[in-house]
């Protein structure tokens, strides 16, 4: 692993062209809206003010709706992953008949555009009386993401030693027991990593918040963003200042988690 | 624990699962136990798509100050296009917002036609906010089977803006007919500047304002509603006329107009590289504060002289669903929204060039482009919405397609309208 | 890694043990039976309503109005579905294409130590902080004429390829492709950053001790490695590919006239622009499909291999 000037040479400028956009979002933020409307999106700025960001949080319910996104990607992302690893668990260790098709089927739940489901969901969501509140929304997207996730922890089961699996045995410790003191620590690094990703796949999503919640300060971060923008016409400054507002969390996140995504998502690499 | 007796439970479980499927499966789409609604309760919901600022902050403001049944009134905002994809959830879930903002025309017919809106009619006779309206307003709220379904509240303008101060600085004059138009154009354009802006990237349906306006000078407006409801044919030799004026027109438009929305068109003109934009009078909010008192409009001249003169004025609104558990709190809020003092208070408050549709409104307070504006929907004959209103938002896709691509390559007029025609014929026998 | 379960156990275990170990436990059972039913009521249920929907035609109110394949016919015939279908062949192989590329690239290349390399890795998966439809919003943004991208092309000196981007319909697909795959390469490059670290060095020095070049090392050594990962980053891929619809829909709305329509936005303009549920389902059951067959075949090859 050699430290070659040459590698750095070619990174910076490629690192900073690749975040040239974000760069770009960042002035936007900061203008004025007469600046923009009199000069155009494309030019530099002409001042910088936090008129954007102060506009966006006050009327854009940016704050209620922070919240809501919290609530729901913690509780989704928790339930799913909970989920996911007793069901990977149970396909993984144990002659299940057609565990190999079960597989498949979950892992298909997920291949479906979730644009196919979002009428029958809400009406299902209505019969049932949770249309318009945000445990429909948690339930409907653990139900949406399980099968990949189940997919990716039944294939990092799969590799774990099974010398594992039998000291447990002998020790006479049944399957609940197993699951948890043995298999859930051993999958540490995958679940951090699922995690994240399904933190960023829950907190930015849209389309499911919009299926089945009506009560606008009942929606999430990334659908009061959209209020943001006009019916006629678009505040430039104050969208741009919202969608950093909503990136913040993301990002924590990943920083946060980024030490086990690097080091565990092993799906069955030889070990 | 036998291997055959597992797989027959299996079979079995199998069979009998897949034959229910069937039966699940038609749960949704049925269209039963999807209407009727819970009990009565005491508060009122308004599911607002009024996105723009000074417009959303002036409504929260007065339905904050209602008194009446049904208050304090939830009012939530949602972006208008997941409203409109939403709609028909709204309308049709047990428990509907009871007060819903939307636009007269088509739409709000055809949810009437499935019984989904409440029966207005008691706002529209005796002392009801909207008896005094007037005809057109009337006719245009009342659904197929004579119930009036809607309680229109403003309404704005279309037409060709322009800054006062860039023509004064040019030199020109607003005007009158077809030929000074073009000839204005012509001078302009020769100076370097562009006569014309428009923004029909991501807001294509922004190509249909020209296309309705020639349609409406050169076929009248007859012909137009005609067209728009599929008792003509895009191929009509009248179609024709209009697509061959619009190419005569191409040459003045800013280049840029491909990658535009509405609102970027405005840019050009902020900086007088550009002169005239037909338009709605929802574009003054487009400009920085300085310039907008800068602004002005003429009509589009006739172009053929006989006729009738006609304007568009796309008019908004309130309806109420038909399965609220508050109609008589639904039905005194939109009293109040439709009264003259909420009506001129909107106005006021949300700065932008919307008119009344009550004729107790005071205007008198109203800006100068305002006055000017109402004076020029008096004095027409004719009133249409707009391309998507007076028809259907199916429709407008097939003219946002056909029209973005002839003012691409306007060569071939005849196979354009040819493909127009094939996909409006889709639209109408579904 | 592939060891069947019971293979070493069979020896070891006296009889009354192997009884019990072939019958699952009922807990067992649960823990599999509780995530299966969450997931049949609230996707399968509701997919099965959108596969009948799509033998209907259906505007949202009242009840649906079967018609039978008609939905279908009229799919094969209709230019915009088809366009669609082969901007969706251009954007699989594009997009990712380019995506599994590019992460790999970066992956290797940035699995190294050192402080600045981790803000490199940073800095290229920030993209993925932002949600796809602001990412479209700016994008869209940048592409205007006069925006940052003309802006730079006129900077660099390659002035000429100016031009309206996101409206020339020979171009607006690739532009918004450029756009998506910005953002996705950072994703991808972390899963494979993920796989490398758990490779075996000791296999790549001993092929290098035998003479084998570095190309010939990462083929032959590395990538088998990263089987796994590969099956991830496949599924994923396709997965995205298929759904992707927030950054086109954001950038153009399937524009400029429906040059730069996806499945999934034709899908989500007729079902939701237009109301038109029983076509847009229909689509919408094509774009399962097309997703299936892909994710089988490999998995049942992937599967297969795996026994061997």
């Amino acid at each position: 692993m050699r430290r070659s000037p040459l590698f750095h040479a070619v990174m910076i400028p490629f690192t900073l062209l690749w975040l040239a956009p974000i760069v770009f979002v960042v002035l936007v933020a900061l203008r004025e809206f007469d600046d923009i409307a009199a000069r155009g999106l494309g030019a530099f700025p002409a001042s910088l003010t936090l008129e954007g960001f102060a506009t966006a949080l006050a009327g854009g319910k940016l704050a209620t709706a922070l919240v809501n996104s919290a609530v729901v990607t913690v509780c989704t992302v928790v339930a799913s992953l909970a989920l996911a690893a007793i069901a990977a668990y149970a396909l993984s260790r144990y002659r299940i008949p057609a565990r190999r098709t079960i597989l498949l089927v979950m892992l298909a739940g997920n291949l479906l555009p979730a644009q196919i489901l979002l009428i029958p969901v809400s009406r299902i969501a209505q019969g049932i009386g949770i249309y318009d509140t945000l445990f429909a929304l948690v339930v409907v997207q653990v139900g949406f993401g399980l099968g990949f996730y189940t997919f990716v922890l039944h294939g990092f089961m799969r590799a774990l030693p099974s010398e594992v699996f039998e000291a447990a045995l002998l020790d006479g410790s049944g399957p609940g027991r197993t699951f948890f003191s043995i298999v859930l620590p051993l999958c540490r690094p995958a679940l951090a990593a699922l995690a994240a990703l399904a933190t960023t796949w829950v907190y930015n999503d849209l389309i499911w918040a919009m299926t089945v919640l009506q009560t606008d300060t009942k929606f999430p971060i990334t659908a009061a963003l959209l209020n943001l923008q006009g019916g006629y016409s678009n505040s430039w400054n104050v969208i741009a200042a919202g969608s950093l507002v909503a990136a913040v969390p993301t990002a924590i996140v990943f920083f946060v988690f980024q030490r086990h995504f690097v080091s565990g998502l092993l799906v069955g690499t030889g070990k | 624990m036998a291997a055959t007796e597992l797989s027959r439970r299996r079979f079995l479980l199998g069979a009998a699962s897949l034959g229910s499927v069937p039966l699940l499966a038609s749960c949704v789409g049925s269209g039963v136990g999807e209407s009727g609604g819970g009990q009565a309760s005491a508060t009122i919901t308004l599911q607002s798509s009024i996105q723009d600022t000074a417009p959303k902050a002036a409504l929260e403001e007065i339905v904050a100050a209602y008194t009446g049944p049904g208050s304090p009134v939830t009012l939530n905002s949602v972006a208008t296009e997941q409203f409109r994809a939403q709609l028909s959830t709204y309308l049709s879930s047990a428990e509907p917002p009871d007060v819903l903002t939307w636009y007269a025309g088509s739409v709000a017919n055809s949810y009437a036609a499935e019984g989904l809106l409440m029966d207005l009619t008691d706002l529209w006779t005796g002392d009801g906010a909207c008896a005094g309206f007037s005809d057109a307003l009337r006719s245009l709220s009342t659904s197929a089977d004579g119930k009036a379904i809607f309680v229109p509240t403003n309404y704005y303008w279309w037409s060709v803006f322009y800054k006062k101060s860039a023509f004064q600085q040019w030199g020109v004059e607003p005007p009158t007919t077809w030929e000074e138009f073009i000839s204005l154009c012509e001078r302009l354009k020769a100076r370097g500047i562009h006569p014309l802006t428009n923004g029909i990237g991501s807001t294509a349906w922004m190509s249909a304002g020209w296309f309705d306006y020639l349609n409406l000078r050169i076929n009248g407006a007859d012909y137009h509603r005609a067209l728009l409801a599929g008792q003509r044919s895009f191929t009509d030799p009248e179609v024709v006329a209009v697509l061959e004026e619009y190419r005569r027109l191409l040459p003045y438009f800013h280049p840029n107009q491909f990658s535009w929305d509405a609102q970027q068109a405005v840019t050009p003109m902020v900086n007088n590289e550009a002169a005239m934009y037909l338009v709605g009078a929802f574009v003054t909010q487009y400009f920085p504060e300085d310039q907008r008192d800068d602004l002005d409009f003429f009509s589009v001249p006739p172009i053929n002289p006989g006729v009738p003169s006609a304007e568009e004025a796309p008019t908004d609104g309130y309806f109420a669903a038909a399965g609220s558990d508050n109609p008589e709190g639904a039905k005194a809020l939109l009293n109040y929204l439709a009264s003259p003092q909420a009506q001129q208070e909107f106005i006021t408050k949300s700065g932008s060039s919307n008119l009344p549709t009550s004729p107790d409104v005071d205007t008198s307070g109203f800006s100068p482009l305002v006055q000017k504006g109402i004076e020029l929907l008096n004095s027409t004959q004719e009133i249409t919405q707009f391309f998507n209103r007076d028809s259907s938002d199916a429709l407008q896709t097939t003219a946002d397609a056909a029209l973005t691509r002839f003012i691409a390559d306007p060569g071939d007029i005849p196979a354009h309208l040819r493909d127009w025609q094939a996909a409006a014929e889709q639209v109408f026998a579904s | 890694m592939t060891a069947v379960q019971d293979a070493p156990v069979r020896a070891a275990v006296p009889p009354r043990q192997r009884r019990r170990r072939r019958g699952v436990p009922p807990l067992v059972w649960a823990f599999l039976l509780l995530p299966l039913a969450v997931e049949l009521f609230w996707v399968f249920w509701p997919a099965m309503n959108s596969f009948s929907l799509s033998f209907t035609s259906w505007n949202g109110v009242g009840a649906a109005r079967p018609v039978g394949f008609e939905n279908y016919q009229r799919l094969f015939t209709d230019p915009i579905f088809l366009t669609a279908l082969g901007n969706n062949v251009i954007w699989a192989i594009g997009f990712g294409g380019l995506s599994v590329a590019g992460g790999l690239a970066l992956a290797v290349a940035l699995n190294r130590p050192g402080r600045g390399v981790g803000l490199y890795r940073s800095a290229i998966y920030l993209p993925m902080v932002i949600s796809l439809a602001v990412t479209g919003l700016f994008w869209r943004v940048m592409y205007q004429p006069g925006g940052p991208i003309d802006v730079g092309l006129g900077a660099i000196g390659l002035g000429e390829l100016q031009q309206q981007w996101l409206a020339n319909p020979d171009t607006a697909l690739y532009a918004v492709l450029i756009a998506a795959v910005w953002r996705q390469v950072g994703y991808i490059m972390v899963l494979y950053l993920a796989g490398l670290k758990g490779r075996d060095p000791s296999l790549e020095e001993a092929a290098a001790v035998d003479g084998a070049n570095a190309w010939q090392r990462f083929w032959k050594v590395v990538m088998p490695q990263l089987r796994g990962v590969n099956t991830v980053v496949f599924a994923v891929t396709v997965i995205d590919s298929l759904r992707t619809f927030d950054i086109v829909w954001a950038m153009t709305r399937g524009g400029p006239y429906n040059t730069t329509q996806l499945l999934s936005t034709y899908m989500y303009q007729q079902g939701f622009t237009l109301v038109n549920l029983g076509y847009g389902s229909a689509i919408a059951v094509v774009i399962f499909l097309l997703a299936l067959a892909f994710i089988i075949t490999y998995l049942v090859r992937q599967a297969r291999a795996e026994e061997l």
